[in-house]
């Protein structure tokens, strides 16, 4: 094997060997430099962004092990905009809050990028695992690295997202375990025969309840809230982001790649899980106070209509997946980068906080506004084409019933996503004058804003290399 | 991507970016005059572009380029088009919408010099908004984008007609413009939903059958009554008349009441296969050029008469269009938009002279005002359709065409209203600039260049366009050929006999029984009859089902809608209590829903 042959994996080696790159860089810079981390960081993260346009990404490799296509360009793409953006809008808190630590924070996170790169193109367990675990543990000690800040919530994110990670990890394996054993090779196409058993069943099930956790589905979902609140909010925008368009990678990979002769088995399953999720993430979103939990089960409920997406039949329902993931990586980042804004400003992080924002920053109200629009789903941003095209792969599937669930809660969700607004816009604060808003974070949420407002009006683009890239998926 | 193309997306790009940074920088729109002078240099380079693809039109009268994209692409299928379509329909109206759009905002500079730069900026913003929404419109390549450019230039009529909002009266007519406008607009949406549903696009040239041809032609034209005035929707055009002077003359006179009829030209596909509509078209066209000629007659305030001359001149467009001439139809637009310009900035003129709108604060302004009385002359003459001013051959085009189709209801009522058009001119003339002079006159002062370059420009067209109508036609790609027929000489005598009659009367002050007959007239006129007639339908057939549905809504819906709210309340607070913050209960959550799962996928 030459050096050649590994040219469809470039964008996770990038991201890897930037990881131990910045160790080497970290251990050489004095500790006044260290700031500089953030933005080789960010530089990296962009130039591997740009690159993805200009290195020729497709082929196998290892024979079939690994297939890089326009598929696992566009999600890559999507996790590469999402750790960008996280970074660009932490640059100051991280330079400020742990200053002998930004290297270990960097590195942790390019290597779990590297995970989440590499996941969608595995078309081989063992392969599989390793990217997945990869993605999954530098996470663990990022929702922790706030250790004792903030009542020890950190530390607590950290354990519990570090437990039930571990649970659901063994549950994934002993369902890869089973398939592995009674099909005698790992590889995707393999792993299932044309009839499946009971047992095969069995092991399906398994995978799909493990990689539930990952996206926050519920029953697999109670870790999201706490993480989230305890976790430092720059992290928490990449956290509620980044892995979840992995894991729908993941998923993709182990359902429509891998299993599909076993659809009759996960499709009922996986329906009854997306009616739970919705449920759960809409109704307990209502009464909650803190706007980083509310965030939490609003991303519960969001996960609800991407699976929507999912289950609306293979290409068209999977490319308007990808559509909504864009979508929601947008307005979700933003909606997290400006409220660490409020509480950079020593607001606080609870929903009150955000009384009278309007008066005292216009903008910054305004963006959140659109954020919170488009994750409502209100015509025209991006969120509306996003709902507005998983109904219709859903409809298209004959899903009529979760359209209607589908449209009834996202007026559920309507109602406290409207709260927020409500706060920012009618209810008045003691405190005035302009929140403070560091350069780098006002440029990361001015994209946001952008791309929330440039993909409402003008979706085309979008869906097309959506369709486009679905094809890669085979 | 062809010069064209760049130059006329360069027609929306400026006015619209002009907008845009007026919109976000306040300190930069509140500078007054500075702001002013930016939407003028924005207009001047639209104008230049407009004339040099006028130009090139000229030179090669039948080419059309467009280039449009997929808009909003749901599920594969477009919602419309987006793009610019120019040909030589859309690239002479471009080129009027620019030069009087020009006109007015140079004339508007000296017009509104009293006002507090906050109010300038404010105004010239929404002038920049127009002229890109006037510009979307004539430009659309399908009826989609026209419907965008249709709904922005009637919110911008309603900004500009409230002006001055914290009058009253600017207040109200702003909102009845808006209302009334919006309610005709219905039938432009059901025309382009029943189209969508019949041809899958909003294409104008899309083949329809007969039947799906009268009923989108018929709903399309209740859109254009409203937008163009036709009676009975006429009501709201002579309350508009409370915004800014160069308002009335750019939007109420020249450009977006004439959208309604440039809608027809355009979708000609559509009307041509549309008789019946086409026939009712001819008749009430007519009937409303007729009727409100005869208002107009009435009229104390100047602004008023040029309104419901507006009306009635609409009227003939629309009679012509009907009557199947497009070249007649369209080139009257053309004419009627530089002539009306002109009366109305020359309106303006003398009103911004005396401070006031009525007849009896002017009189004997030719000692002061000469331009502005040799220009609203030519205007007068111009409408009047004297021999040789551009208003004549389009008016001669409208008559012929009538004359032809048959319809002697309308052509009667149309030559009608040649000779009362001559004779309500030639009285707004007399009483505005002969006669006694008013106290207010007595102390009135010249424009200012500013106010008198825009004059001079749109003198050129009133005066020599019909000398133009044979390239004009080539444009059109139709044949003209001048030729005076009996209809035609019956205008000019009947035009000549009007302003005869009008100077009699009010100039002489012979046959006074005359304004004597037409009081009873005025009275009714101005008793706003139809307006009251409106209030009734209004309430009768749209309040009683409204409090119907209020009481439902209140009672029933609101209730069941409460309690649906509470509940989703509740089970928020119920289920929140699933969410302990032990750990273990977590993990039972999680290996008990892997365990059911592995169970089902057993038994499955």
């Amino acid at each position: 094997m030459s050096l050649a042959d590994l040219q469809p994996l470039m964008l996770g080696l990038i991201v890897a060997c930037a990881a131990l790159l910045l160790l080497l860089v970290d251990l050489l810079l004095k500790p006044s430099a260290r700031p500089t981390l953030g933005w080789l960081t960010f530089a990296i993260l962009t130039g591997t962004l740009a690159a993805s346009w200009l290195l020729p990404l497709d082929g196998e490799v290892q024979a079939g092990v690994w297939q890089g296509s326009l598929w696992t360009t566009f999600l890559a793409r999507l996790m590469l905009g999402a750790a960008a953006l996280a970074v660009l809008g932490g640059l100051d808190y991280v330079a400020r809050a742990w200053p002998y630590r930004q290297g270990e924070y960097y590195t942790l996170l390019l290597f779990s990028l590297a995970g989440m790169v590499l996941l969608p193109g595995c078309r081989e367990l063992a392969a599989f695992v390793v990217c997945f675990e990869l993605m999954g543990i530098p996470l663990y000690v990022l929702a922790a690295f706030g250790k004792n800040e903030n009542g020890r919530k950190p530390a607590e994110a950290g354990m519990k997202l570090l437990l039930i990670g571990a649970a659901s990890t063994a549950i994934t394996f002993f369902g890869a375990a089973l398939l592995v054993g009674l099909a005698g090779s790992s590889r995707f196409v393999e792993l299932v025969p044309y009839e499946p058993g009971p047992l095969h069943g069995v092991a399906a099930l398994l995978l799909l309840a493990g990689m539930a956790f990952k996206i926050g589905v519920a029953p697999f979902h109670m870790w999201v809230p706490d993480t989230y609140e305890g976790a430092p909010t720059p992290v928490v925008a990449f956290l509620s982001v980044a892995p979840k368009v992995a894991g729908f990678a993941a998923f993709a990979s182990v359902f429509l790649v891998a299993t599909p002769t076993l659809a009759s088995t996960w499709r009922p399953m996986l329906w009854l899980l997306v009616v739970i999720t919705m449920v759960i993430g809409n109704l307990v979103a209502i009464p909650q106070k803190n706007l980083k939990r509310l965030m939490a089960f609003s991303g519960v409920a969001q996960v609800g209509y991407i699976l929507l997406g999912f289950l609306g039949g293979v290409e068209f329902g999977a490319a308007m997946m990808l559509f909504y993931l864009a979508a929601y990586l947008f307005a979700n980042v933003g909606m997290f980068l400006v409220a660490h804004a409020i509480a950079e400003a020593g607001e606080g992080e609870d929903i009150v906080h955000l009384n009278g924002l309007a008066r005292r920053s216009p903008w910054l109200a305004l963006a959140l506004l659109m954020f919170l629009l488009s994750l409502a789903g209100i015509p025209f941003v991006a969120g509306f084409w996003a709902k507005f095209y998983v109904f219709t792969a859903a409809w298209r599937a004959g899903h009529g019933e979760m359209v209607l669930l589908g449209a009834l809660f996202a007026t559920v969700a309507l109602f406290y996503y409207l709260g927020v607004a409500r706060a920012a816009f009618v209810n008045k604060s003691e405190r005035s004058g302009p929140v403070p808003v560091k350069r780098p974070l006002a440029l990361a949420i001015v994209v946001c804003l952008l791309g929330t407002v440039g993909l409402g009006a003008w979706p085309n683009p979008l869906v097309e290399a959506a369709l486009a890239a679905v094809q890669g998926l085979y | 991507m062809s010069p064209l193309l760049m130059a006329a997306l360069a027609t929306l790009g400026i006015p619209a970016g002009l907008t845009l940074l007026f919109g976000v920088l306040p300190m930069l729109r509140r500078t007054g005059k500075p702001a002013a002078i930016l939407s003028i240099l924005g207009a001047t380079s639209v104008l230049g572009i407009a004339g040099w693809l006028f130009a090139t039109w000229l030179g090669n009268p039948t080419e059309v380029i467009q280039q449009s994209t997929a808009w909003l692409v749901q599920a594969g299928r477009p919602l419309g088009e987006v793009g610019v379509r120019l040909d030589g329909i859309s690239v002479s109206m471009l080129l009027v919408v620019a030069v009087v759009a020009w006109c007015v905002q140079v004339f508007s500079l000296g017009y509104l010099s009293d006002e507090p730069p906050n109010g300038l900026g404010r105004y010239f913003t929404y002038q920049s908004l127009f002229l890109f929404s006037m510009n979307l419109l004539v430009l659309a390549p399908d009826l989609m984008q026209l419907f965008i450019g249709w709904e922005l230039v009637g919110a911008t009529s309603y900004l500009l007609i409230g002006f001055w909002y914290p009058k009253p009266a600017a207040a109200k007519a702003a909102i009845k413009a808006f209302v009334v406008t919006k309610f005709a607009d219905s039938g432009l949406i059901l025309g382009l939903l029943v189209l969508a549903a019949q041809t899958g696009s909003f294409a104008w040239d899309a083949p329809l059958g007969t039947g799906v041809a009268e009923v989108v032609a018929g709903l399309l034209f209740v859109a254009v009554m409203g937008k163009s005035a036709q009676f009975p929707l006429h009501i709201w055009l002579p309350d508009a008349m409370q915004g800014p002077t160069p308002v009335s003359a750019l939007l109420h006179a020249a450009t977006m009441v004439a959208a309604g009829v440039y809608l027809i030209v355009r979708a000609d596909p559509i009307f041509a296969a549309a008789t019946h509509v086409r026939e009712f078209m001819t008749q009430l066209g007519a009937f409303t050029a007729l009727f409100a000629a005869i208002v107009a007659t009435v009229q104390t305030d100047i602004k008023k008469v040029l309104a419901y001359s507006t009306c009635s001149q609409l009227g003939y467009m629309i009679s012509g269009l009907g009557a199947g001439s497009l070249l007649g139809g369209y080139f009257h637009l053309t004419t009627h938009a530089f002539f009306k310009a002109l009366l109305f900035l020359a309106a303006g003129a003398v009103i911004h002279a005396v401070h006031s709108n009525e007849f009896e604060d002017m009189g004997g302004l030719w000692k002061k005002l000469k331009f502005v009385a040799i220009a609203f002359v030519f205007g007068s003459l111009s409408l009047a359709g004297v021999p040789g001013l551009a208003g004549f051959y389009s008016k001669d085009l409208i008559l012929e065409a009538v004359h032809e189709s048959g319809d002697h209801f309308a052509l009667a009522a149309l030559l009608l209203t040649a000779g009362l058009t001559a004779f309500y001119m030639t009285r707004a003339v007399v009483k505005t600039f002969l006669g006694q002079m008013s106290h207010a006159a007595e102390h009135a002062h010249g424009p200012g260049p500013s106010m008198s370059l825009p004059l001079l420009v749109l003198l050129v067209p009133t005066i020599a366009l019909g000398w133009a109508a044979q390239p004009f036609a080539t444009l059109f790609g139709k044949p003209y050929e001048f030729h005076m027929g009996t209809v035609g000489y019956a205008a000019i005598g009947l035009g000549l006999g009007g302003i005869a009659l009008g100077y009699l009367v009010y100039g002489v002050g012979a046959l006074g029984f005359l304004p004597r007959l037409f009081a009873p007239l005025g009275k009714l006129a101005r008793s706003s009859l139809m307006d009251e007639l409106w209030q009734s339908v209004y309430e009768i057939g749209g309040q009683t089902p409204s409090r119907a549905a209020a009481w439902i809504d209140r009672y029933v819906v609101d209730g069941l809608m409460n309690f649906l709210g509470w509940l989703t309340i509740v089970a928020g607070q119920q289920l929140r209590k699933l969410q302990t913050g032990d750990v273990q209960d977590y993990l039972y959550a999680v290996f008990g829903a892997a365990a059911l799962l592995a169970l089902f996928g057993g038994w499955r």
